[in-house]
């Protein structure tokens, strides 16, 4: 980092460009990242519907698949914030991505007192994140004066306490273990925007999504849901990335790297350490609420429970611990091959295309004993993603343990926007100096 | 209302009940977290994978006694093949355990011990899309009880026996005997043999163990091994206890439950661990009653158990027998 903000002084005042191309360049990775990530549903609508592509519809993930990584990477990345960064294994982070999916719902209800089943989406999506700021605050009160393996299971006791509760709690729904899903009181779908301003609002969901006409473009109700959804990930990331690179986000890292030092040197890591959960238990919110907003129900089992944070961690791991982005990633990853090598899915899937192409000799020949193929294909790839995620899993942590993101910064040697933005301006001072610029190192 | 629910619980018969039950769950939690907390107390390695092998264990202690078992088998022959089962299930699982040391734990112990979690949670769900897949192969259902495992229990373990005014399930007694016999065992193996000492010496301080010429890399190998063994010797119990039998979630049921009784009694204390799960025993037998008499909410007995782990950790975040360097103080 010391050696990009030294970089950083040098190249405006050798290329002398004003500061928002500057800017630009050192984000041109990001800018290609989201630009990727918005013209997706376009993409896969062109590969898998209008040219019929049989083969893309099985390898990438639905629109709709697409924006559940989004709202489930959000709760990833902001797992991440708090253990990748200060090294404080949060295992009830599922806490605070159930209390921001349960306040959407239970407003939307009518059941939470002073805020009516009318409360925009915008501000439940924040009262759910300052109810988990407070529940962080009084969790983390307790929790930080632990560490190591303690913490993960006093957080993992916390959160474990609240499912017992809310799946036991029938002010919640009128059959608690199945979870509470929207009412009548509120049947339209939920809208993401600027309060207030109906011509500002879109609604997401699954079917409430609404259909928007851009330049004469019809956005389907998915695509709305998936793009509403993004900008709202969007945002909050950046909001997270803005903290970690500041002066509190270096704290942070010092508390993961040495805490006793960080002491020394006089910083009070305790309120640190309680100010990143709050943080990060906000952005959990509001990622439950986004994705309760979306679904228009929860369940204790994928709102509170500890496999919710279990999904998290895998997340994490495989997009790259400390990374914040990798997260996203890691989810993308293990949602394409869940989607891969689920039955059902549009369409999609392994199974569905080896049953299409095999034909019914091929499958009906048998294989160990009197087992035919089909009966083996289908027992293996019928619903047991779990076990390929988990293999991958274990590789990632034996062989790869920096993950995707955190792999390739290794071997690149910085973040991507880092290393491309010193690129450019190498190629830039060069041609300054000399007119006969090399494009070598630029590839 | 309250005292007359005190006095309620507070007559003989029914206190009586309260503590066999809670003496039976206190022997089947210790069983379970006993491998845990071995594992633990030597290697520093939180084995997440414990109630999936656990459940592992369940499933094959079924499979022994379903092939074993016929209808004319009496009582006297169930219980001796019962202990079969368990020597079988705990040498398959011993072997298990060694083989998974050996490959995936072993290139971790110079990692930060994050890791050691992380990879036995990636383990967890292996482990249980395996037993998935299986049992979908034998048109079995993941999530309910394994009836005909269930039904290989001998008659008389279905049935009430009175100890004095106190009526109590014989199933309670033979778990709480096997509960006796786990603790003993385990605790003649720590201190009366050299194996044991060994054992000790590692979790005291393992590099000076080393010096002194014990291989600790092996005394590792066996204790995940016995540890691993020990909680598939659990599962072959459970699988006969209604409250519990042999089903995929077994695993989530039972490793919450040891998790907290090796934090309430102090990571890597055996001594810790049997007296933590007296007391989660006792407690959740207790809420239990009230739960079933006074107390209408579904989660009670759960909910207890962690407030028992919360309140733990703030009031003596080493455990009850804890030692205060042991797991990141």
């Amino acid at each position: 980092m010391a050696i990009s903000t030294d970089t950083d002084t040098q190249s405006a005042a050798v290329t002398g460009l004003d500061w928002p191309t500057e800017y630009l360049r050192a984000h041109l990775p990001h800018l290609a990242l989201v630009g990727l990530l918005a013209l997706y549903p376009s993409i896969y609508h062109l590969l898998a519907e209008s040219l019929s592509l049989y083969e893309a519809e099985i390898l990438l993930p639905g629109v709709e698949t697409m924006t559940a990584v989004l709202y489930f990477g959000l709760f990833a990345m902001s797992f991440d914030f708090v253990s990748g960064y200060t090294g404080y294994l949060s295992f009830g982070h599922a806490a605070f991505y159930g209390t921001g999916a349960y306040t959407v719902i239970l407003v939307a209800n009518g059941a939470v007192p002073l805020l009516g089943p009318g409360t925009p989406f915008v501000v439940s999506l924040l009262v759910a994140g300052v109810l988990a700021v407070l529940l962080a605050l009084v969790v983390g009160l307790v929790s930080f004066r632990l560490s190591g393996v303690y913490f993960a299971m006093i957080t993992l006791g916390f959160a474990q306490v609240l499912y017992v509760f809310i799946r036991g709690w029938d002010y919640v729904a009128s059959n608690p273990r199945d979870g509470p899903s929207v009412g009548p009181t509120h049947p339209e779908g939920f809208q993401i925007g600027v309060p207030g301003v109906d011509q500002l609002n879109v609604a997401i969901g699954v079917l409430a999504g609404e259909e928007v006409t851009v330049l004469g473009h019809t956005l389907s109700g998915t695509a709305v849901s998936y793009y509403a959804i993004g900008a709202v990930v969007l945002l909050c990331y950046f909001a997270m990335q803005r903290i970690i690179h500041s002066p509190f986000g270096r704290v942070m890292v010092a508390i993961r790297e040495n805490e006793e030092r960080a002491v020394a040197i006089g910083y009070d890591t305790y309120r640190y350490k309680l100010a990143a959960f709050a943080v990060s238990g906000f952005f959990a919110a509001i990622a439950g609420g986004l994705f309760a907003g979306f679904r228009r129900s929860a369940s204790p089992e994928n709102s509170f429970y500890f496999l919710t944070t279990g999904d998290a961690l895998l997340a994490s791991i495989i997009g790259g611990f400390g990374t914040l982005a990798g997260p996203l990633f890691g989810r993308l990853f293990d949602e394409t091959v869940r989607e891969f090598l689920s039955k059902s899915g549009q369409g999609g899937g392994l199974l569905p295309y080896l049953r299409a192409g095999l034909g019914e000799e091929t499958l009906a020949t048998p294989v160990v004993g009197d087992t035919s193929l089909g009966v083996l294909i289908d027992t293996l790839l019928n619903g047991h993603a779990s076990l390929y995620v988990g293999i991958v899993f274990v590789l990632f942590v034996l062989y790869v343990p920096d993950g995707l993101l955190g792999t390739v910064r290794q071997r690149v040697g910085g973040t991507l926007a880092e290393v491309s933005a010193a690129r450019f301006r190498d190629a830039a001072s060069e041609s300054e100096t000399s007119d006969d610029a090399t494009g070598g190192d630029e590839q | 209302m309250i005292v007359e629910a005190l006095a309620d619980f507070l007559t003989l018969s029914e206190l009586g009940r309260v503590v066999v039950q809670g003496l039976a769950k206190s022997a089947l939690y210790v069983m379970i977290a006993s491998g845990l907390t071995l594992i633990f107390g030597l290697m520093g390695v939180l084995n997440f994978a414990h109630g999936s092998l656990t459940m592992v264990g369940a499933y094959l202690g079924g499979l022994v006694m379903v092939l074993t078992v016929s209808q004319s088998t009496g009582v006297v022959g169930r219980l001796g093949l019962f202990f079969v089962a368990i020597v079988v299930v705990f040498g398959a699982l011993t072997i298990l355990g060694g083989a998974i040391e050996t490959t995936v734990i072993r290139p971790l112990y110079d990692r930060p011990p994050i890791y050691q979690i992380l990879l036995t949670f990636g383990l967890t769900l292996v482990v249980d899309e395996i037993v998935r897949i299986v049992l979908g192969l034998y048109g079995m259902q993941p999530l309910s009880d394994w009836q005909a495992a269930l039904a290989t229990k001998p008659q008389l373990l279905r049935e009430p026996a009175a100890l004095g005014p106190v009526e109590v399930r014989w199933l309670s007694v033979f778990e709480i005997l096997l509960g006796v016999l786990t603790v003993a065992a385990i605790w003649a193996f720590l201190t009366r043999t050299r194996y044991g000492l060994y054992i000790r010496a590692g979790s005291e301080d393992s590099e000076m163990a080393s010096a002194l010429g014990i291989d600790v890399r092996q005394v590792f190998t066996v204790v995940f091994a016995l540890g691993i063994g020990l909680a598939g010797a659990a599962g072959t119990l459970l699988m006969w206890d209604v409250a519990w039998g042999a089903s995929v979630p077994l695993a989530a049921e039972t490793l919450l439950p040891a998790f907290i009784v090796v934090i309430v009694g102090g990571l890597g204390t055996f001594r810790g661990t049997v007296v933590a799960s007296l007391v989660v025993g006792m407690t959740d037998s207790t809420m239990t009653w009230w739960f079933q008499n006074y107390i209408r909410f579904t989660g009670l007995p759960e909910l207890t158990l962690f407030l028992v782990l919360v309140v733990t950790l703030v009031v003596r975040p080493q455990g009850l027998f804890g030692v205060e360097e042991v797991g990141g103080h």
